[in-house]
C-alpha cells in the first residue's frame, strides 16, 4: 500500500495504530511483510535498536510482526516508519486492538506462575522428605516441627500465588452456574491447605504442603502448555493480517487529492482508490466503469466489471485502474463491518455451549464432596478424634489431579501431532467438536478450487517461442505468493531466470527484469493490454509477449478429502456464492450430491444454523470471506490455502498443507476423544479406588504424593499413544513464503 | 542442627532469588521472541539493500 510515511501524524491515525503504555512510552504493533527474509530481520533490528528512543523491539517472524516499545516525545511514528523504509522493510502500522496483545500477556502470566509453582513444589518436596525419612529413623521433635512449617512456608506462594487462575476460574464458574473442572480444583487446594495449615499449627496430625504444590505445578504445567500451543499456531495465522485500509485518499471539488484517516470520510464525499489498493467505505462508483475484485467477500471467482452508479462493497480491489467513489456508508457501517459483528455474534453464540468437561467434573465435584462428608461423619460417629485427618486423606486422594490434566494432555498431543501434519488448531475444542462432525459445508472458490495455468493454450506474440515465454512467466510469478502466480509458477519449465528487481503491485501482479528486460506479469490491465478476465498477461516496454489462460481447476486433494470424509460418514455439502453453473460442474466432479449456488452471507449463515437445529455437528471449510459468518457459527471451521487466506479466516483449523489434512485431523481427533475418555475412565478409577482405603485412615501422605504423582503419568504416557493415521507423503509447511 | 538453621533459610533464598531473576526475565521480554535470537548468529550483515523488492502485496 502506497501509505505516505508523513500522513502518521494525525491524531485520528495514531489513536487507532498506539497504545499508551503505564511507564509513558507507546507501543504500536507493525506489519513487516520483508519479515519472511531471515536477512531483514538481522537489519530491522540493527536500524530500530539503532533509533533514539526505542525502548524495546520484539520480533515474531511466524506472524510477520515487530511489537515496538518507544519514547513518542523524542521518536515521532513518522521518524521510525521511515527507518524501517530506509531499511528495505516497508512497515505498516496495525490498528491495536486487533494486534492481539492478549495472548502474550496471558502467556507471561502462566508462565510466571509456572516457574513459582514448580521452584516451591520442589522446595516444600525436599522439606517433605525429610519428614518421610524420619518415619524410618526417628527425629528429634523439634526438628520434625521445623520442618513443617518450612513445608508450609513453601507451600504460601503455590497456593496463594500459583494456583490463583483456579480460583478465579472456579468463581466465574460458580457465578455463571456452569461449575467447571475448576471448581473441584480449588476446593481441594483450599481445603487440604487449610487442613494442612491447622495441622502445622497444632502440631499434630498430617501435613500436604508437598502433595498440594505438586498437584499445582502438574497442573499448571499442562495448561500452559495447551496456551503455548494455541498462542503459536494463532501467530501462524496471522502471518498476514490485512486489515481494511486505514487511509483514503479524499477528492476535493477542484480534483485535489487530500489523504485521510478512513474513518473522517463523511457520506457524500469523494473518494480515489489507486490501482491494486482496498474501497476504504461503501460507494457508487462515480468514475464512468471499473472492474473490482471483491472475492473476499463476495465469492464471485474473478474480477467483475461495473459502471458508473454501481455500488461497491469497502474491501473491494480495484483492478485494470483506478476508480472513484461517492461514499455511502463508512467504514462503520459498511457492509464488511456488518460482516464482521455477524461473525462476532455468531462466535459469542457458539463460546455458550462445547465445554464438555463441565457435566463430568460436576458429577466428580458432587461424588467427592458426598464422600468425604460421608467420611466425616463414620468417623464423627466411630472415633471423634480421627474424623479431621481421615476426611483430609479423602480429599487429598481425591483429588482430581489425573483427571484435570486428561483434557490438556491428550489436547497437547493431538496439536502438536495435527501441527507436524500440516494442519494447525487455533482453538483446541475445537479437536472434541472435530471426533463428532457428521455435516460439511464446504465452500468452492479458494476451498475446493484454484486457479490453474492451461499451458497448451498458452499464446505468444512478437516471434517469442512458447517456452520462453513460459520461462520468463514462471520467473516472475514464483517471487509471489498470489494463488494465481503459484499456480504458474508451478508449471514445469527448464533453466527458468532469476528476475531482478522484483516489485509486487497488490491487485495487479509483479514486476521485474527477466533476461536483462523489464517485464509485467499480471492482469490484462496491468500488463497493458484490453480487459480480460480469462488470462494472465506477459509483456515488456513494448508491449505484450504473451497470453496464459487460466481455468478453474478442482484441487488435486479435494476428492480424496470428501472421499474419505464420506466414508466416515460425514455428509458433505457445496455452498458457494458463485453462478449455479460452475457450482454444479464442481460438484459433479467431487461426487457431492448436495450443492447450493449463489449463496449470500446470511444464506450461508442459515445453512450451518440449519444443521444444527436438527441435533448434526456442522463443519464449514472456507476461506473466510463472504463465509466467515459460517465460518464463526460452526461448531468447527477449517480454513485451506496460502496464508492470507489462513489470516482472513480465523478458523479453527488452518490447512496450509492443504485439504489431505481434514481427513487426517478428523481421524486424529476421533483417537485423541477414544483416549481422553480412557484417561478420564483410569483417573476416576484410581481416585474413587483409593477412596475407601483413604477414608479407613490407611494411606499416609507419602503414599498419596507417590500415587498421585503415579496417576499423572500414566495420563501423559498414555496420551502420548495418540498417534497419527499413516502420513500420507508428509507434505512440507507451506505457510511461510518462500525466500529468494 | 545449626547447619540447618542456616542452610535452610539460604535454600529458601536462593530460591526468591530464582523467581525474581525468572520475573524479571518475563517482564524484560526475554521470552516474547524465541525464534529470531536463534538466526541471528548465522546471519551475516549485509548492507541494506535498496531495491524496494518486498512490498507487501
Amino acid at each position: 500500500m502506497s501509505a505516505p510515511v508523513e500522513l502518521w501524524t494525525r491524531p485520528a491515525l495514531l489513536d487507532q495504530v498506539l497504545r499508551s503504555r503505564r511507564d509513558g512510552r507507546v507501543e504500536v504493533v507493525l506489519r513487516v511483510a520483508a519479515l519472511a527474509q531471515p536477512r531483514r530481520v538481522l537489519q530491522l533490528e540493527q536500524v530500530l535498536h539503532a533509533l533514539p528512543g526505542v525502548a524495546s523491539i520484539a520480533l515474531c517472524i511466524a506472524a510477520r510482526r515487530v511489537r515496538v516499545v518507544f519514547d513518542a516525545e523524542r521518536l515521532p511514528l513518522t521518524q521510525l516508519l521511515a527507518a524501517c523504509a530506509r531499511a528495505g522493510c516497508v512497515a505498516q502500522p496495525l490498528q491495536h486492538d486487533a494486534s492481539g496483545a492478549a495472548p502474550g500477556i496471558a502467556l507471561n502470566a502462566s508462565l510466571k506462575r509456572l516457574a513459582v509453582a514448580g521452584i516451591f513444589a520442589m522446595q516444600a518436596m525436599m522439606f517433605a522428605l525429610v519428614l518421610y525419612l524420619g518415619a524410618v529413623n526417628p527425629l528429634d521433635p523439634t526438628t520434625a516441627h521445623l520442618f513443617r512449617w518450612l513445608g508450609l512456608v513453601s507451600a504460601i506462594p503455590v497456593v496463594g500465588y500459583a494456583a490463583w487462575p483456579f480460583y478465579r476460574e472456579a468463581l466465574a464458574g460458580m457465578r455463571a452456574r456452569r461449575p467447571g473442572i475448576d471448581v473441584p480444583v480449588a476446593l481441594a487446594i483450599a481445603c487440604i491447605f487449610a487442613a494442612s495449615v491447622a495441622n502445622a499449627l497444632r502440631g499434630s496430625g498430617e501435613i500436604y504442603f508437598d502433595s498440594i504444590s505438586m498437584f499445582v505445578f502438574v497442573l499448571l504445567l499442562g495448561r500452559h502448555l495447551e496456551l503455548r500451543a494455541q498462542a503459536r499456531h494463532r501467530a501462524d495465522g496471522d502471518a498476514a493480517t490485512d486489515a481494511l485500509p486505514l487511509l483514503a485518499q479524499r477528492r476535493h471539488a477542484d480534483g485535489t487529492l487530500e489523504t485521510v484517516a478512513a474513518v473522517e470520510l463523511v457520506p457524500g464525499e469523494r473518494v480515489h482508490v489507486p490501482e491494486g489498493d482496498a474501497a476504504p467505505c461503501d460507494g457508487v462508483l462515480a468514475s464512468e466503469r471499473a472492474r473490482v475484485d471483491a472475492s473476499r467477500w463476495s465469492g464471485e471467482s474473478r474480477a467483475v466489471g461495473h459502471a458508473r452508479g454501481d455500488r461497491i462493497a469497502a474491501g473491494s480491489v480495484a483492478v485494470d485502474g483506478p476508480l472513484d467513489l461517492r461514499v455511502e456508508r463508512t467504514l462503520a457501517t459498511s457492509s464488511v463491518a456488518a460482516l464482521e459483528r455477524m461473525t462476532a455474534a455468531a462466535q459469542r453464540a457458539r463460546g455458550l455451549v462445547g465445554d464438555d468437561d463441565a457435566p463430568a467434573a460436576r458429577r466428580f465435584v458432587w461424588r467427592v464432596l458426598a464422600l468425604a462428608v460421608a467420611t466425616c461423619a463414620f468417623w464423627l460417629w466411630r472415633d471423634p478424634a480421627r474424623a479431621f485427618d481421615a476426611t483430609v486423606a479423602v480429599l487429598v486422594v481425591a483429588c482430581p489431579c489425573a483427571f484435570g490434566l486428561a483434557a490438556p494432555a491428550v489436547l497437547t498431543r493431538s496439536l502438536a501431532l495435527l501441527s507436524r501434519r500440516g494442519v494447525l488448531v487455533t482453538r483446541a475444542a475445537a479437536v472434541r467438536a472435530l471426533a463428532r462432525v457428521d455435516r460439511a459445508l464446504f465452500d468452492k472458490t479458494g476451498t475446493l478450487t484454484e486457479p490453474a495455468l492451461q499451458p497448451d493454450r498458452v499464446e505468444t506474440f512478437r516471434g517469442v517461442a512458447r517456452e520462453t515465454a513460459l520461462r520468463w512467466a514462471v520467473a516472475l510469478a514464483r517471487e509471489s505468493s498470489h494463488p494465481v502466480a503459484q499456480a504458474i509458477a508451478r508449471v514445469p519449465a527448464d533453466g527458468v531466470p532469476l528476475a531482478h528487481g522484483v516489485e509486487i503491485v497488490a491487485g495487479g501482479g509483479v514486476r521485474g527484469v527477466v533476461d536483462g528486460r523489464p517485464m509485467r506479469l499480471g492482469h490484462a490491465g496491468f500488463a497493458g493490454t484490453d480487459c480480460d478476465d480469462a488470462a494472465l498477461w506477459l509483456a515488456d516496454a513494448q508491449g505484450p509477449l504473451a497470453r496464459l489462460p487460466l481455468a478453474e481447476r478442482v484441487r488435486a486433494d479435494a476428492s480424496a478429502c470428501i472421499k474419505a470424509l464420506q466414508a466416515v460418514g460425514v455428509a458433505c455439502a457445496l455452498v458457494s456464492g458463485d453462478a449455479p453453473t460452475r457450482v454444479r460442474t464442481v460438484a459433479a466432479a467431487l461426487g457431492i450430491a448436495g450443492w447450493h449456488a449463489r449463496q449470500a452471507p446470511a444464506d450461508k449463515l442459515a445453512h450451518v444454523r440449519a444443521g444444527q437445529a436438527v441435533g448434526q455437528v456442522v463443519l464449514v471449510v472456507g476461506d473466510g470471506g463472504n463465509d466467515a459468518a459460517a465460518l464463526a457459527a460452526a461448531d468447527v471451521s477449517a480454513t485451506p490455502g496460502g496464508a492470507v487466506e489462513l489470516a482472513r479466516a480465523h478458523a479453527d483449523l488452518l490447512l496450509p498443507a492443504g485439504l489431505a489434512g481434514l481427513p487426517l485431523a478428523r481421524a486424529l481427533a476421533e483417537r485423541a476423544m477414544q483416549v481422553l475418555a480412557q484417561n478420564r475412565r483410569w483417573s476416576l478409577a484410581w481416585n474413587l479406588g483409593a477412596v475407601p482405603f483413604a477414608a479407613a485412615g490407611l494411606v499416609p501422605p507419602w503414599l498419596a504424593a507417590i500415587g498421585m504423582s503415579a496417576s499423572s503419568l500414566a495420563v501423559v504416557l498414555n496420551s502420548l499413544r495418540i498417534r497419527a493415521a499413516r502420513a500420507p507423503h508428509a507434505p512440507p509447511m507451506a505457510l511461510h513464503e518462500r525466500t529468494t | 542442627m545449626n547447619a540447618l538453621l542456616i542452610l535452610v533459610p539460604i535454600t529458601l533464598v536462593l530460591a526468591g532469588i530464582a523467581v525474581g531473576l525468572f520475573f524479571w526475565a518475563v517482564n524484560h521480554a526475554q521470552f516474547e521472541d524465541l525464534d529470531t535470537p536463534k538466526i541471528l548468529p548465522l546471519l551475516d550483515a549485509a548492507p541494506p539493500r535498496h531495491g524496494n523488492d518486498d512490498a507487501p502485496r
